[in-house]
């Protein structure tokens, strides 16, 4: 069968595999071999920078001492330039250190993508994650690069760090009015449901015919057999319809492609020249009835 | 014809216990996984939180619209094992004395020009300095006065005092009177204890870099200076070494013509400057009130729209217009009187080692300052006080409810 094949040729072609057994029934205990070439090698060294970078900006704040950084690293932030600077190159310790570190991460993300589409295509399979990725990619380039450009300031980006980013999403919420109300982030949250509504449904009927070798997705594709017509009869019986072995994979990717999509619409959409404070727009589209009291007078 | 014909025999059941037990280890894994999970989720959050704040400011039960007092003065003293002052023996003698020799008072300039003649009874300063001015500070009649000659000045410590009253007066007067509040609230009067909460030092910058608690700056919710250095904020031009509410920018905010205010808006609109820094400028602001007032965001916000005073079902947030209102004294008290306090040292000289004021100095986490007073007198406004504003602070125009 296919997947036979692929994996034959994958062992023939291995020069080192080393199969780690305490991860079997998690995942396949075969590891390696890995491929890294020049865009892996490029997007690891970039990484690295951009590792590198940041942890020099996190030193200096907490005064190079590693007991402050491992007590405080939850909250350590390297800041994007003050609004002053616009879009301009700043000074290392007053944002130029993000600015290179975002450099780098924009390019560690554009070479990770290069590396899957090459790899994707060498192995002869359509570039279907790389394509998934880039939507990945576009809410990135959304939120760190076009935004910010488009009202002019670098400081509309969030900071590197893991309370940084949270804080952006919240802070960036309360300046534009409430990004609840932000049409395009409800479509991404309805995606994100969808995703993981679908995710779920499509785990768990495939363990449900695990007997009938439905985990064997890719031969259930080419050729359908009892695993896959019992879980379709299921889903036919639970919702009068079902999707095929082929089409629940183009869901979920559609789905899981929307939440980043419309997500980097919508923050591209926040900036005083569209749309400033989704919840006035919220009021004047009048789509939740309940909150017209807040709403200030016309 | 089946595919398991032909099968081994016993193969099918070998298969299908297999499968079984693949099963049992998948139910078992996610079991495990959503127990690890949540656990994890659980002890991060308690571990990057101090139980502290977990029973107070996020506490909905602690939650007081009506603006009632929570604790009273005497019950915050015990909680925070303070003792309750009272004037010792030797000073209740000699004031037995001077009463006897004085029962008409001898240089009283202040009480008795914001509260009335009633005040130039000797035994009513007495009733007074023994009911606000002994427990609030925290201490004896003989820490400022010179029990032989009460009206005299030859301790600083009278003289500071007595700037103290006129400022108590002026803010009462001026700000808290005015407070906007819904009918019924009751109103509150500031006395010693308000701020002083039984300590006679307490609110310098020695105090504050030694132990930042004390201030309700510390914790995570503050910026460090790093912070409040990439966010712009600043005090007489430099980046302050710990968190104030009070920065350059929150001095320099006036009401305009028409006597709108506002110190921490960040909502954009089509002229809003770029950037995030002011938003977390806003949020450091809002984190010292939550702080300071043991309250969450939505005690003076309606959470679906911050910049709204009235909620989604028509309540009008009173909290909020009153926290607006606050903003002002807070300003008044760094701008107009902190900088003009006689020093300790010298009291020809103003000052120069206060911490700048915030929330936390009065409210201590809560929303009626515990060192807070039903309301007994009215202090008038005084046309002529001994310390004038160095700048004139107009009342902002407060909002009110649509009518």
């Amino acid at each position: 069968m296919a997947t036979e094949v692929y994996r034959e040729s994958f062992e023939r072609r291995a020069n080192k595999v080393i199969y780690l057994r305490f991860l079997e029934g998690l995942a396949d205990t075969q590891v390696g071999p890995i491929y890294l070439g020049m865009w892996g090698a490029l997007a690891f060294f970039s990484y690295l920078l951009c590792v590198f970078i940041t942890a020099i900006g996190f030193g200096e704040q907490v005064g190079w001492n590693p007991i402050r950084f491992l007590r405080e690293l939850p909250v350590l932030t390297l800041y994007p330039p003050a609004p002053s600077y616009g879009l301009q190159l700043a000074p290392l310790s007053e944002g130029g250190y993000w600015q290179l570190a975002t450099l780098f991460l924009t390019l560690t993300l554009v070479f990770w993508t290069i590396r899957i589409w090459t790899r994707a295509v060498a192995n002869q399979l359509r570039p279907m994650v790389p394509i998934a990725f880039s939507a990945a990619l576009f809410l990135y380039a959304a939120i760190y690069i076009i935004h910010p450009i488009s009202v002019n300031s670098w400081n509309e980006a969030p900071g590197h760090g893991l309370a940084a980013i949270l804080l952006w999403t919240n802070h960036f919420s309360v300046k534009y009015g409430n990004f609840y109300y932000n049409p395009f982030h409800m479509v991404s949250i309805y995606a994100l449901l969808g995703s993981t509504l679908l995710l779920a449904m499509h785990g768990a009927t495939i363990l449900s015919a695990l007997r009938y070798d439905a985990h064997k997705e890719i031969d259930e594709i080419e050729k359908s057999d009892e695993g896959t017509h019992r879980s379709q009869l299921f889903w036919r019986w639970i919702m009068g319809f079902n999707a095929t072995a082929h089409s629940i994979h183009v869901w979920a990717l559609g789905f899981a492609s929307l939440v980043a999509i419309a997500g980097a619409i919508g923050v591209i959409t926040s900036a005083p020249f569209f749309e400033p404070n989704w919840f006035l727009w919220g009021c004047r589209a009048d789509i939740v009835s309940s909150i017209q009291a807040a709403c200030p007078n016309p | 014809m089946s595919e398991h014909e032909g099968a081994p025999p016993g193969a099918v059941a070998k298969y299908d216990e297999r499968q079984r037990e693949i099963l049992r280890g998948e139910l078992v894994g996610l079991v495990a996984f959503t127990i690890l999970a949540l656990g994890g989720v659980i002890a991060i959050s308690l571990a990057l939180t101090a139980p502290r704040e977990l029973y107070g400011y996020r506490a909905e039960h602690m939650y007081n619209y009506a603006g009632v007092q929570q604790v009273d003065f005497t019950t915050y003293l015990q909680r925070v094992n303070r003792p309750l002052a009272q004037a010792s023996a030797e000073s209740l003698a000699a004031y037995a004395e001077w009463q006897r020799k004085n029962p008409r008072t001898v240089n009283v300039q202040v009480l008795n020009k914001y509260l009335g003649d009633k005040y130039n009874e000797t035994a009513n300063v007495f009733a007074y300095m023994n009911a606000y001015f002994t427990p609030g500070v925290g201490q004896s009649c003989e820490y400022c006065h010179n029990l032989q000659n009460f009206a005299e000045y030859s301790k600083p410590q009278k003289t500071v005092a007595k700037a103290m009253l006129i400022m108590q007066f002026e803010l009462q007067a001026k700000w808290v009177n005015n407070i906007p509040r819904p009918e019924g609230q009751p109103l509150y009067q500031i006395k010693c204890a308000t701020c002083h909460n039984g300590q006679a030092k307490f609110w310098n910058r020695d105090l504050k870099a030694s132990n930042p608690e004390a201030f309700g700056i510390a914790g995570g919710g503050n910026p460090t200076r790093y912070d409040m250095k990439h966010n712009g904020i600043t005090l007489n031009g430099k980046v302050p070494d710990s968190y104030e509410i009070v920065d350059d920018r929150y001095l320099a905010v006036r009401p305009d013509a028409e006597g709108n205010v506002n110190y921490f808006q960040v909502t954009a609109d089509k002229n809003t400057p770029a950037g995030l820094a002011d938003t977390y400028r806003n949020q450091y602001a809002m984190y010292h009130q939550n702080v300071a007032l043991g309250v969450g965001c939505d005690f003076c916000h309606y959470g679906g729209y911050f910049k709204s005073y009235v909620t989604a079902d028509g309540k009008f947030k009173w909290p909020k217009t009153q926290a607006r209102h606050m903003q002002g004294l807070l300003q008044d008290i760094a701008l107009n009187w902190f900088p003009q306090m006689p020093n300790i040292n010298d009291v020809t000289k103003a000052q120069d080692y206060y911490a700048q004021p915030n929330c936390y100095m009065c409210h201590r986490g809560y929303v009626v300052p515990p060192g807070a007073y039903d309301f007994a007198e009215y202090p008038v406004k005084v046309a002529d006080p001994q310390i004038k504003p160095i700048v004139d602070l107009p009342l902002p125009k407060p909002i009110l409810p649509p009518s």
